[in-house]
């Protein structure tokens, strides 16, 4: 082989790669980077999309959201709704994959358990708001069963009313996502050796310790991953919220997603509104770095 | 410390599979028992249900003499050593090995003091703080002993603790486990499907085949006596040779040779003589047969046979051969691997021998080691 083709024959493998990688990194940028910058460079923009030569206007936008009352309203509803919502998932996620776990519960009764448990799964977010406005309307199934049981005197207007609308959306979206949790965490328990538990039995542990001592450990790095994803992925809830609140009664139920796309689409500041989705951006910046960093450490 | 005793222990499954029949054994104080047999003979359950995790479907156990039948595994008294060591993986090997202490509510002060005594006895103290997946296979072998140690049980139960090290750490890891064994004093009770193990390590082995004890007895007396052809062939590497042959006067008659029997033959099994006529099993180990053309075999009688093949392990020469005669399965599925397809026995020569594969030499044998068996039973004669 000449030197010639030697350093042609190079040369092709060290391209192969990336024009392997190529259409993805096409699609990716396209679809996902260029209209991040495009909504970055918005929001130091004054009048953008509206105007055709917009000015810049620096850090106002970000100065105007972060005076709004509103803004911080949302945050910490943000907050709440995911933070309750990921201990839920978690909570509920794990007992239901114990339960099916379990040998102590009849094979058949495991079977229609696991459908059963996995059925919110399968509904789509519209039809999960749906189901939980009729169910949660004033003179819904739930009403009607907690008066029943005496547990409340009147009709509660759960999305409509300021004191209860965030529990009632934070209760649709823990109903809707702890599916993934469970079938994450009996995945794993599955894969927890039998053997860990019989030397345990032996050594005196009981059902408490056993959880406490091998099942958590053991179960620890599929917690932390899908918490952490969870988190990134419950901050930007839109659709159910949207639909069953709209972010109301007097701003109660506001979200950064819900406050982001009513300062696009009904104030029409979009200026402001991409400085609101930047913050968005940044906080799940945040979390996606801190969950590259724990499963490279892993 | 204890004695272990079990009577009549049967196992039955769901679906009626009798994993283990009628076991009946007694385990001394500061006995090493082993239970051997090939896989699925049924030697992990008896353990199993000796700890407690499997269920006794009848029969008697008695450890210490205290009936633990209906006894939770944790207030039996005994520790496990597990196949898989069942080390935990978040723990470091100071928590390992005191996790049933910590279970206990034990003051850490007393953990410390405990878990350095058995750390310097198992030279695991610079490794303390070690989790189990930077320890070698020797190593976590060590630590699953010393998880079993802590706890100063009345016995020692041990899943085949070997089986996932390589071979020469498993001859040390022998060599290690029968030293503390003695040193500590307790009954232990050693499950292993490997018969050099069994025959290397046990005060006493016990051999089951299909959930059935064969036979219980010191390593030197299995091996001299075997009570049936099972036995016979399972314990030893390479396997006895097992032939059928017909007994014609005081010559065993087979294919194309013969072999006479000494007299002493039929003095030590008188039942022998009832056999005239009719077909025998004879059993010869490989040791027992001898290159005719060497002065260590020249004092046998000698039969026609053809070398197969050889190998060549520097002290001896394991000689695969094919005899005119019709070899007898012992039921042991393992042994089947000692012999190729041309082949039907194997003999163990000394370095110095000269054959060579695919030549035909005259095999000598010391009929005095022979061994008899029924043909319909597999009893020994």
């Amino acid at each position: 082989m000449t030197r010639q083709k030697r350093s042609h024959h190079r040369l092709k493998r060290a391209v192969a790669p990336y024009l392997y990688l190529s259409p993805s990194l096409l699609i990716i940028g396209l679809l996902m980077l260029l209209p991040m910058v495009t909504v970055i460079a918005y929001s130091f923009q004054n009048s953008a999309v509206l105007r055709r030569d917009p000015s810049f206007a620096g850090l106002k936008h970000y100065q105007a959201i972060f005076v709004d009352p509103v803004f911080w309203a949302s945050l910490w509803h943000t907050l709440y709704f995911t933070c309750m919502s990921v201990v839920f998932h978690m909570t509920i996620g794990m007992v239901f994959a114990l339960m099916l776990n379990s040998d102590r519960i009849n094979p058949t009764l495991r079977n229609i358990l696991r459908v059963l448990y996995i059925l919110p799964w399968l509904f789509t977010a519209v039809i999960i708001a749906v189901i939980w406005r009729l169910l949660l309307e004033p003179n819904g199934v739930v009403n009607s069963v907690l008066m029943q049981m005496g547990i409340i005197g009147s009709k509660v207007e759960w999305f409509s009313s300021p004191e209860t609308a965030l529990h009632a959306v934070t209760f649709a979206n823990i109903w809707a996502g702890y599916p993934l949790f469970m079938v994450s965490l009996l995945a794993g328990l599955q894969g927890i050796p039998k053997d860990f538990y019989e030397a345990a039995d032996i050594d005196g542990a009981k059902a408490y310790q056993k959880l406490i001592f091998i099942t958590i450990p053991q179960l620890m790095p599929i917690i932390i991953s899908i918490s952490l994803l969870d988190f990134i992925w419950t901050m930007q809830v839109f659709p159910l919220i949207w639909i069953t609140t709209g972010g109301g009664p007097i701003y109660s139920t506001e979200v950064l997603s819900t406050y982001t796309y009513k300062l696009a689409f009904s104030s029409y500041n979009l200026s402001q509104a991409s400085a609101s989705a930047v913050v968005i951006l940044l906080i799940s910046l945040g979390l996606t770095l801190f969950y590259i960093r724990y499963q490279k450490a892993r | 410390m204890a004695e272990v005793i079990l009577e009549n222990i049967c196992k039955t499954y769901g679906n009626n599979f009798r994993a283990i029949d009628q076991l009946n054994l007694s385990v001394e104080d500061g006995e090493f028992l082993i239970l051997v047999g090939p896989s699925g003979c049924g030697k992990s359950t008896a353990l199993r249900m000796i700890a407690g995790l499997e269920d006794i479907t009848s029969g008697s156990l008695r450890i210490g003499g205290v009936d633990v039948v209906d006894m939770p595994p944790k207030d039996r008294d005994i520790a496990m050593v597990f196949q898989s060591y069942a080390l935990y993986p978040h723990m470091t090997v100071f928590e390992n090995i005191a996790f049933s202490m910590r279970l206990a509510g034990k003051p850490k002060a007393e953990r410390k003091k405990r878990v350095d005594e058995i750390a310097k006895t198992l030279q695991l103290t610079s490794l303390l703080d070690s989790k189990p997946a930077n320890l070698s296979g020797g190593q976590r072998q060590r630590v699953a002993m010393g998880r079993a140690m802590v706890r100063e049980p009345a016995a020692f139960l041990m899943d085949e603790p070997l089986s996932n090290l390589d071979a020469k750490l498993r001859v040390q890891m022998r060599a290690e486990i029968t030293s503390l064994q003695k040193q500590l004093g307790v009954t232990t009770i050693y499950v292993t499907h490997d018969q050099i193990e069994a025959m290397t390590m046990g005060d006493r082995v016990a051999v089951l085949k299909g959930g059935v004890l064969q036979q219980v007895d010191t390593p030197k007396r299995l091996y001299e006596s075997p009570v049936n052809a099972f036995v016979a062939g399972f314990i030893g590497s390479p396997s006895m040779n097992l032939f059928e042959a017909t007994l014609t006067g005081d010559e065993l008659m087979s294919g194309t040779f013969a072999i006479r029997l000494q007299d002493a033959a039929f003095v030590r099994r008188p039942g022998l003589r009832s056999y005239a006529g009719r077909k025998v099993v004879f059993g010869i180990r490989p040791e027992d047969l001898y290159d005719s053309s060497l002065e260590s075999g020249r004092k046998y009688q000698t039969i026609p046979a053809k070398v197969t093949s050889i190998e060549e392990l520097g002290s001896e020469h394991i000689v695969h051969l094919n005899v005119d005669a019709v070899r007898v399965d012992s039921g042991d599925p393992d042994a089947v691997d000692d012999f190729g397809l041309a082949s039907n026995a194997v003999a163990r020569f000394e370095p110095v021998s000269a054959v060579h594969s695919g030549s035909d030499i005259r095999l000598a044998v010391d009929d005095a080691k022979f061994h008899f068996f029924d043909p319909e039973t597999h009893l020994a004669i």
